[in-house]
Parts: C-alpha cells; sequence; structure tokens
C-alpha cells in the first residue's frame, strides 16, 4: 500500500546490536502497533487493527471462526471477532464496526470494549522479556480544536500495561515520530503523526520537545465524511481509501470524494499547526530550516505528500522549513519511536 | 274524570266568585248548589242523549268511542307524565352539573392562588441566590487572586528555604533561637496556605487533595468481568508482522546527544 514516491533514505543500519530490551506501543484510534527488535538488528512490528464487531453466539458460528482462524472472544453471550477480521466482517455484511477509540482517545460510548482492547494489546505486545520490561507507549497531545484531556486515557493505558508485567512510560505520539524519523537531522524538526483520530505535531530540538499539540481530525474524519456523501458504511469508505488509490488523481466518483477530504484534512492541519507556531508561546527559533517528518497510517495513501507540499506551499509558515517528507514505514514510525525511547531508557 | 275538570274549567271560565255577604247584599238569602260532576253526568246524558236521536250512532258506539277517547287521553296523559319526569331528571342533572362546575372553578381559582404564591416564592429564592452571588463575586474580587499553581510554588518555596535554613551550621548560641523561630514561622505560613489551598478546592468542589506525582491507578478498570474467564480462540491466532528498519543507528545518536558516548 505504501507507494515509493520520494522516501526519505533510511539510516545505515549495518551496526549489530543484541536483542535489547524495551517494547514500544503505538496506541492509535485505527491500529494497534508493539515493535520490538530482533534478533537480525532490525525491528518486528505487530499490528491489529483496533476494531471489533459482535455476532450472536452459537456452537456452528464458533466452531466456523475457529477453523477459519479467526480471532474472537466471547463476552456477554456474543461472538466478538477481533481486529482485522472484525474489518472485512464488517464490509462483508455491510456493517459498522465497533471502535474501542474515538479521536485518538478511550471511547467514552464503547467503555466494554477496553478488555477486547486489552486482549489485542496483550497479544501484539506479548510477554516482556524480564519483569518490569520498559514499555513506551504513545498518547496524544491535548488539542487545539477541541476540548478534550488526556488524563485518564493515559492512567488507562498505564495501568493496562503495568498490569501485563512491563513498566510503563507515556510518550508523545509526534515526539516518537520524531525519534523515529529525524535521527539524521540530531532529532530536530517538526514530527507530524496522520493517524485515525486525530493529527498530532511536534517540534523538537535536540530531541526534546519544545512544543506538542493536537487537532482532532484523522482518518475517521475523511471516513465519515466520505460515508456520508457517498452513502455507504463508514467501514468501506474505509476500504475504499486503504485500498491503493493516489489522491492526486482519483479515478472514479468514490476516488475524488476521499481525495477532497484528504485535502482538506491536510489544509486544516496545517492552518492549525501555522496559527499555533506564530500565537509565539513557548516557541523556540532556528537559525537553520527544519525538516517536516510525516508519518501515521493516513499519509500512506499515494501522493499524500505531493498534496501536502502543494497545501503548504499556500501558507507563510512562521518556520523556515527545509524537506518535507513521509516516514518510508509510515504505518510504524510510531511504534518505531516509542521503541527507541523504550530501548534508550534502558542503558 | 277528564269532563268534570273540563266542565269545571267551564264553569269557572263563565262564573263569578261571590262571597256570601255579597249575596246577602243582593238580597239573596238562599242559593241552589250543583256539583261539578253532576253536571258533567248531565252532559254527557245529553249527548248520548242526542247521538241516539240522530240515529247515527247506537248508545254501546258511544259508549265505545266514549272509552277509546278516555284511554287516548290516558295514554296521552301518561306519556307527558313521563316526558315531564324526565325533564325534571334532566333539570336535577343539569342542576349537579353546574354545582359541579362551580366546585370545578372555586378548585382552579385557588389553584392558580397557589401557583401565583409559588412563583413569587421561586422569584424571591432566585432573587435571593443572585444576591448571594453578587456577594459571594465582590468578596473574591475583593480579595487578591492567587492562582492555586502559584500558591503550591510558594509552598515549595517555603519548604525549601526552610529546608536550607535547617540544614546551615549553627554560627553562635544567639543564632540557633532565631533559626527555630524562623522555622516555625515558615511552619506557620506554610499551614496558612495549606489551608487557603484546601479552601480553594472546596470552593471548586474538590473535596481532597490530589497527589500530583503519585500515579493513578486505574487497573481496577480491568478486574471487574476477569479477563481470565473470558474464553476466546487468542492464543491459537499469529498476529500480523511487519518488518521494520532497526533503532541502532537512531540509539546511537540518541546517547550521543545525551553525552553517554
Amino acid at each position: 500500500m505504501t507507494t515509493q514516491d520520494d522516501i526519505h533514505s533510511d539510516i545505515d543500519q549495518t551496526t549489530e546490536t543484541a536483542i535489547g530490551l524495551g517494547k514500544g506501543l503505538d496506541v492509535g484510534t485505527a491500529n494497534l502497533a508493539a515493535a520490538v527488535q530482533n534478533d537480525e538488528g532490525g525491528i518486528t512490528v505487530n499490528v491489529e487493527r483496533n476494531a471489533f464487531l459482535d455476532i450472536p453466539s452459537d456452537v456452528y458460528s464458533k466452531n466456523m471462526l475457529t477453523k477459519l482462524k479467526v480471532p474472537y472472544v466471547v463476552h456477554n453471550g456474543k461472538l466478538v471477532v477481533i481486529g482485522e477480521a472484525a474489518f472485512e466482517l464488517a464490509n462483508v455484511f455491510g456493517r459498522e464496526t465497533r471502535r474501542p477509540m474515538a479521536d485518538g482517545l478511550v471511547s467514552p460510548s464503547e467503555q466494554d470494549a477496553l478488555p477486547m482492547m486489552k486482549m489485542i494489546i496483550q497479544k501484539i505486545l506479548g510477554e516482556p522479556q524480564e519483569p518490569g520490561e520498559n514499555c513506551y507507549f504513545c498518547v496524544p497531545a491535548e488539542s487545539l480544536d477541541v476540548d478534550n484531556n488526556v488524563v485518564y486515557h493515559q492512567g488507562l493505558f498505564e495501568s493496562m500495561i503495568n498490569k501485563l508485567g512491563y513498566k510503563a512510560h507515556a510518550i508523545n505520539e509526534a515526539h516518537a515520530v520524531v525519534f523515529s524519523e529525524l535521527a539524521e537531522n540530531d532529532f530536530t524538526g517538526i514530527g507530524l503523526s496522520f493517524g485515525g483520530g486525530m493529527a498530532n505535531a511536534c517540534i523538537a530540538y535536540k530531541s526534546i520537545p519544545c512544543l506538542s499539540f493536537s487537532v482532532a481530525r484523522g482518518g475517521d474524519w475523511i471516513d465519515k465524511n466520505v460515508s456520508h456523501v457517498l452513502g455507504v458504511p463508514r467501514s468501506k469508505a474505509t476500504a475504499i481509501k486503504e485500498r491503493g488509490i493516489d489522491i492526486r488523481d482519483p479515478k472514479s466518483r468514490e476516488e475524488e470524494a476521499v481525495a477532497i477530504y484528504y485535502r482538506s484534512l491536510i489544509s486544516y492541519v496545517l492552518e492549525n499547526i501555522k496559527s499555533r507556531f506564530e500565537s509565539g508561546q513557548n516557541m523556540p527559533s532556528f537559525s537553520e530550516p527544519i525538516d517536516i517528518a510525516c508519518a501515521g497510517g493516513t499519509s500512506m495513501v499515494g501522493g499524500f505528500i505531493e498534496v501536502f507540499r502543494e497545501e503548504f506551499s499556500k501558507i507563510d509558515f512562521p518556520i523556515p522549513v527545509g524537506k518535507i517528507f513521509r516516514s518510508e514505514e509510515a504505518l510504524t514510525a510510531v511504534a518505531k519511536g516509542c521503541l527507541v525511547a523504550a530501548a534508550i531508557g534502558e542503558e | 274524570m277528564e269532563s268534570v275538570n273540563e266542565i269545571k274549567e267551564q264553569l269557572s271560565a263563565r262564573s263569578r266568585t261571590a262571597t256570601l255577604d255579597e249575596l246577602a247584599n243582593e238580597g239573596r238569602k238562599r242559593v241552589r248548589l250543583i256539583r261539578a260532576e253532576h253536571i258533567a253526568q248531565m252532559v254527557s246524558e245529553a249527548v248520548h242523549a242526542a247521538v241516539e236521536e240522530s240515529g247515527l250512532l247506537d248508545r254501546d258506539a258511544v259508549d265505545a268511542l266514549v272509552e277509546k277517547s278516555r284511554a287516548e287521553f290516558r295514554t296521552v296523559l301518561r306519556e307527558r307524565e313521563q316526558e315531564l319526569e324526565v325533564a325534571r331528571e334532566n333539570e336535577a342533572q343539569l342542576e349537579a352539573s353546574e354545582r359541579d362546575f362551580e366546585a370545578l372553578q372555586a378548585r382552579f381559582q385557588a389553584l392558580t392562588q397557589e401557583l401565583a404564591l409559588a412563583n413569587s416564592e421561586l422569584q424571591a429564592v432566585q432573587d435571593e441566590l443572585e444576591t448571594a452571588r453578587r456577594e459571594a463575586q465582590s468578596a473574591a474580587e475583593a480579595q487578591p487572586a492567587v492562582p492555586a499553581d502559584v500558591m503550591r510554588s510558594m509552598i515549595q518555596e517555603l519548604a525549601e528555604v526552610k529546608a536550607s535554613v535547617a540544614q546551615q551550621p549553627p554560627s553562635g548560641q544567639e543564632s540557633a533561637p532565631g533559626g527555630a523561630d524562623l522555622t516555625a514561622a515558615f511552619d506557620k505560613l506554610a499551614g496558612a496556605l495549606n489551608d487557603r489551598l484546601d479552601s480553594f478546592g472546596k470552593k471548586m468542589g474538590i473535596s481532597a487533595a490530589v497527589g500530583g506525582d503519585a500515579p493513578v491507578d486505574l487497573g481496577s478498570v480491568f478486574e471487574s468481568g476477569g479477563d481470565a474467564d473470558l474464553e476466546s480462540n487468542m492464543d491459537n491466532i499469529k498476529v500480523k508482522q511487519k518488518a521494520a528498519g532497526g533503532i541502532a543507528a537512531n540509539l546511537a545518536k540518541l546517547k550521543k546527544l545525551k553525552g553517554g558516548g
């Protein structure tokens, strides 16, 4: 799904390393991803969609799900299909999946989904390599455009991860992008994470976050609007978005709707970032242009970075900017950044 | 009976009433009397005789005709009496409905008065509340507004100063009592600031201060229901794995930045 256009070149990874302690966890609205170092010098990222679907429970259905290796849980007398399979099943039956998170935070209307999410996180994180192993998980920053608060969300996941035998630490989502993508720049620049529920931004200087904030629009906002204008379920809109389209060159009415809302999202995010930077509070000053690194599942659509650059050129950004690029591993960049933070914390 | 009544009416219509004195003044000392029933009988006999002489109807037919007329009259009379009875009942019901209506009107009046009274009481309470709010606001404005976080930092500074005073080596006998007095003064000030902070919290509806650095444990959220009891096939399912570039260089750069090598 990831296109190869203008990919930022990777750093030389020939340095050998033993399997290090520490795990990174991207607690995303759309996807959950856990990163761990492997014995080949790279990292392995376990990914699962953060969604579930409940279906009536009977022996036949249970046996079918087991045979098809579809993950399920029996909860409150229903079969609850979890993860990517829930998304696929929802599309087949024209239903909507249930989402434990909304707008980047734990959904207040899906409190009974927390056990499901805990099971997914337990599955992708696995057992700690040793008791109290560091696990850095990402949290969003407070939003500029809606009144939200991350205290409960952060406390919930801290407790959940601690219960799994880890020592949990929270890190800002966009700061994790800085750790993952701006190593060449001495971790100085702007990290942007375009997730399902939010877009997070962090401006950092030599790995120290100077400013972090978010706007409450993301991939789900695109799905909601595309679903509304096309009259299709949101799961269908998500599938249209993720099937490999190019928003510079939409080929159908559906793709055009996706492209329109993508451009609107990017423009909205940039305007909010610009106005926040212009407000002047806690703003660092840079003597040289800084790079902007984009990541997150919502940025994976074809033509994203080109449209981003187009919209960026329309505004008068208050900070000098050098390169604008998208991570080569946009879906796993946040988890990777969390892993970097966890690993350095172990040393 | 009916004919007697008719005779009486006719007689009343064609006669005059006089007292015995008036008759006496007219020179009448004796008068002849006849009852209306006898007159009715005479009329009836006269009619019978006239009908018989006419030859149109015999006596039996006349009697039958008379009887039929009487029966019809009785029927009509019964019907009229029944109608009168119904009319009386309707009138009684109407009177009862009118009485109920009057009672409801009276009740409505009473409730309207009660509502007016309640509204005026409510308005009075609202006015009192507004007055109390204004007084509270002016009282708050009269006092210097000190944000809670400023007070916390003041308490912390006091604690630091107190600690540094306690750590200073005694320079002489004279300074020791002074140092103890200073510590006591700091404690008193810190206590007053703490009380002030608590009162802020109570005003805002916070009943107890929350320890700033202590992590909030929400683990009990996951204890109810017992995850271990959830039936699932997750143990047999493999999650999707993606390989990604290593982080060795990132770590090396970070270590260099932090001065670790």
